[in-house]
């Protein structure tokens, strides 16, 4: 047999891998920097009432990065590693794992539909200021949902040269924003107050945590891309600690620049006097009324980003949970002209559609009630994931052998693990401060027992499966491998009953 | 579309389910079947409309699936055979047809690359291209160019509508008619069911049908079904893993 030193194979597949810029294009883009700078951050003031939102970015980006360690090393040891409840399944067990896709299917479809009142209110109020057309927030909001149902079912996500276009625009805007911010502080001086580490241990911190964990959900799609890399174990772990840093330093930056705009003592009335406005209304006295405009357009084209973004994420899910016929079967087929999985998208465009006109029809609040109650209850289910996948690497490397060191297989994800329970201890007692709601209102239980339903259901289920359909049950995680599971069932990974 | 088609509706009403079907032998290697099994044409053709030759299926899947068709035919042709997942060399004697032979030479100079799935994504890269020519040779398809402006690609249209409709019509009336299939039959109705054709060729079918393809196919040949397997997850994995580029 003749051995040729050529290696035709590896230099075909290698064309196209993407690079560390590209990863962290993608990651950061679907984050949508401004949706969280102008909308999140000015929100979360407002609801919560916690000046400390600047310094929990940082801190939870420290602590995404901490997390990211043991998650990025696991992710290159499994198959359909773009999905959190894979690392579950694989670290804690099968049941566990479709508890944990449950969760993450609620807490998607719950970011994704949130946004559609950011997009709606925002886009609203921008038609009403540049040219005087009066709209309710459901008309916009109903227009992008029919266009990002149009575009799940074929299968179109945002060009990564768009992407990256955009990318760069709402980063610079966001930067000359914070720029004129800082260099017009209230009272004629800069404070460091909001940035104060002793705001952790504040009241309202929990909500502030939430908040950000919610403004950086997106980010774990970096390992989505693993396989596609030049240089798989490289590539992903750098392009993930890039994106976690640099969204981190610009949003703690930018919730920084607008309370030194606004006073420290100011900025929590200021957010709720001034809404999603807050950020323009600051700079728009020092700055030409062109580029306010051009920071407007973008926040809204970054929201419709993001919804595309989420909607792509949770008809994925949906179509791997139905290749292992975890879910129904037909989630798992594609259409046939395009490749989209098309009835994921079809179940996840009914079911926003659903919740838009409910709320369209109770006349709520589309930023307060809609954007920022759902998207922080989207962004507590992101967290209860990162919470119970940390754990789950520690389980998967303790079963297996490998060769990394004590750092990134225990000690890196052991106290991601315990920091983020405190964060979700933290969350789940001040809930209702986050929803800006009474104490005894049933609303701060109500949004998070979401989550404890869907987690028990998914367990029971896996049990259910594993009496009645083992072999439904042995392909539990393996998306869209779960094809090869009958034929090769000891090549898998060992994994806990 | 197809007469064959209607005819074939009709059997599929009175379907019953009967004993399980028996499992086909493999298709000896020999000259004989070397000429006969060109697999990735015959899925070629089923992936395309036989008239305007459009293509029925996305492209990811149509790739992998031609790039599957091709290492079918060096597996019926006793070359190489699939085991948990990787291309194994049996017999590096050259095939007659210039593809096959091209594409063992390929597997059998670089064995450092073992898994099924590097060659399902090395093979898919050129698939497309490389069948429509052998297809093209042999005056089955002619090109042409189809679109305006940036949206210009090249279509392969079917120089005869028959030959062009026989695979889908005799596969999908085998399986309607709750028949057994042979090795190419099998093997087709492989790729189909592995790359989401199935529901085109067995449109308007009873549950019943697919239950019968899927069994079928089940029970076919281990390395088969592990080339299969393969398959069905590279195309899995291309939708989750999607973006437009």
């Amino acid at each position: 047999m003749s051995h040729s030193t050529t290696d035709t194979v590896s230099e075909v597949l290698a064309r196209g891998r993407l690079g560390i810029p590209s990863v962290v294009f993608f990651v950061i883009a679907a984050a949508a920097p401004l949706t969280v700078v102008a909308g999140g951050a000015t929100t979360g003031y407002a609801v919560t009432g916690v000046a400390g939102i600047p310094v929990a970015y940082l801190v939870v980006a420290a602590v995404l990065a901490l997390f990211s360690v043991g998650f990025v090393a696991m992710s290159r040891r499994i198959v359909n590693a773009g999905a959190f409840y894979t690392y579950v399944t694989r670290g804690l067990g099968r049941p566990a794992g479709v508890g944990a896709a449950m969760v993450a299917l609620v807490a998607y479809n719950a970011m994704q539909i949130g946004l559609y009142g950011g997009f709606g209110a925002v886009l609203a109020t921008f038609l009403r200021d540049q040219y005087g057309l009066h709209v309710t927030w459901w008309v916009p909001a109903l227009i992008g949902w029919a266009v990002v149902a149009v575009l799940g079912v074929l299968r179109i996500d945002l060009n990564g040269k768009v992407l990256a276009v955009m990318l760069v625009a709402e980063c610079a805007v966001a930067l000359v924003f914070d720029a004129v911010m800082v260099g017009h502080p209230a009272g004629g001086t800069v404070t460091f107050d909001t940035l104060a580490p002793s705001h952790i241990l504040a009241a309202g911190i929990g909500a502030a945590l939430v908040t950000a964990i919610t403004g950086f959900v997106g980010f774990e799609g970096t390992v989505v891309f693993s396989e596609e890399t030049r240089d798989p174990r490289r590539t992903v772990a750098r392009a993930t600690y890039i994106a976690v840093a640099a969204t981190g330093l610009l949003y703690g930056l930018s919730a920084w620049a607008m309370s030194v705009a606004t006073g420290p003592d100011r900025i929590v009335d200021a957010a709720r006097t001034d809404g999603t406005d807050l950020i323009f209304n600051l700079v728009s006295p020092h700055l030409g009324s062109s580029i306010v405009t051009v920071g407007r357009v973008l926040f809204i084209t970054s929201l419709f980003a993001a919804l595309l973004s989420f909607h792509h994420t949770v008809a994925r899910y949906l179509f791997a949970l139905g290749r292992e016929r975890v879910l129904p079967g037909v989630l798992g087929r594609t259409s046939r002209r395009t490749g989209a999985p098309k009835v994921g998208s079809i179940l996840q465009s009914i079911l926003a559609v659903v919740v838009l006109i409910a709320y369209a029809t109770a006349g709520a609040d589309p930023i307060v009630h809609l954007f920022f109650w759902v998207t922080v209850t989207g962004g507590l289910g992101v967290l209860i994931l990162m919470t119970v996948t940390s754990a789950a690497v520690i389980g998967f490397f303790a079963r297996i052998a490998h060769g990394e060191g004590w750092w990134l297989a225990f000690v890196a994800p052991l106290l991601a693990t315990l920091t983020l329970t405190g964060f979700l201890a933290a969350t789940l007692r001040e809930f209702d401060i986050l929803l800006g709601v009474d104490a005894h209102s049933p609303l701060r239980w109500l949004f998070p027992a979401t989550y404890a339903i869907a987690a028990l259901a998914g367990t029971a289920w896996a049990l259910v499966l594993r009496a009645t359909r083992p072999q439904v049950y042995d392909a539990i995680g393996l998306g869209a491998d779960s094809a090869t599971a009958p034929l090769r069932r000891t090549d898998s990974f060992r994994l806990p009953v | 579309m197809n007469p064959a088609l209607g005819a074939a509706d009709e059997h599929a009403a009175s379907y019953v389910r009967s004993e399980p079907v028996p499992v086909p032998r493999p298709v000896p290697a020999g000259a004989a079947s070397e000429r006969t099994s060109r697999i990735a044409d015959e899925f070629f053709f089923m992936c395309h409309d036989d008239r305007t030759g459009r293509p029925r299926l996305f492209d990811s899947s149509l790739a992998h699936g031609l790039a599957a068709g091709l290492l079918v035919e060096l597996y019926y042709g006793g070359r190489i055979t699939f085991e948990r997942g990787h291309v194994r060399v049996k017999d590096i004697r050259p095939p007659q047809d210039w593809l096959q032979h091209l594409v063992l030479d390929r597997i059998a100079a670089e064995q450092q690359h073992t898994a099924t799935r590097v060659w399902l994504a090395f093979l898919g890269s050129s698939a497309y291209e490389q069948v429509a020519q052998r297809m093209w040779q042999s005056g089955l398809v002619r090109p042409q160019q189809a679109g305006r402006f940036w949206r210009q690609r090249t279509l392969y249209v079917p120089t005869d509508i028959n030959t062009a409709a026989w695979s889908s019509a005799r596969l999908s009336q085998h399986l309607r008619n709750g028949r057994s299939l042979n090795g190419v039959d099998l093997a087709l109705a492989g790729l189909a069911l592995h790359t989401q054709l199935d529901t085109t060729l067995l449109d308007g079918a009873s549950p019943a049908v697919r239950s019968h393809l899927r069994r079928l196919v089940e029970q076919s040949w281990p390395p088969l079904r592990d080339l299969l397997a393969d398959l069905g997850s590279v195309v899995g994995g291309a939708v989750l893993s999607h973006r437009t580029s």
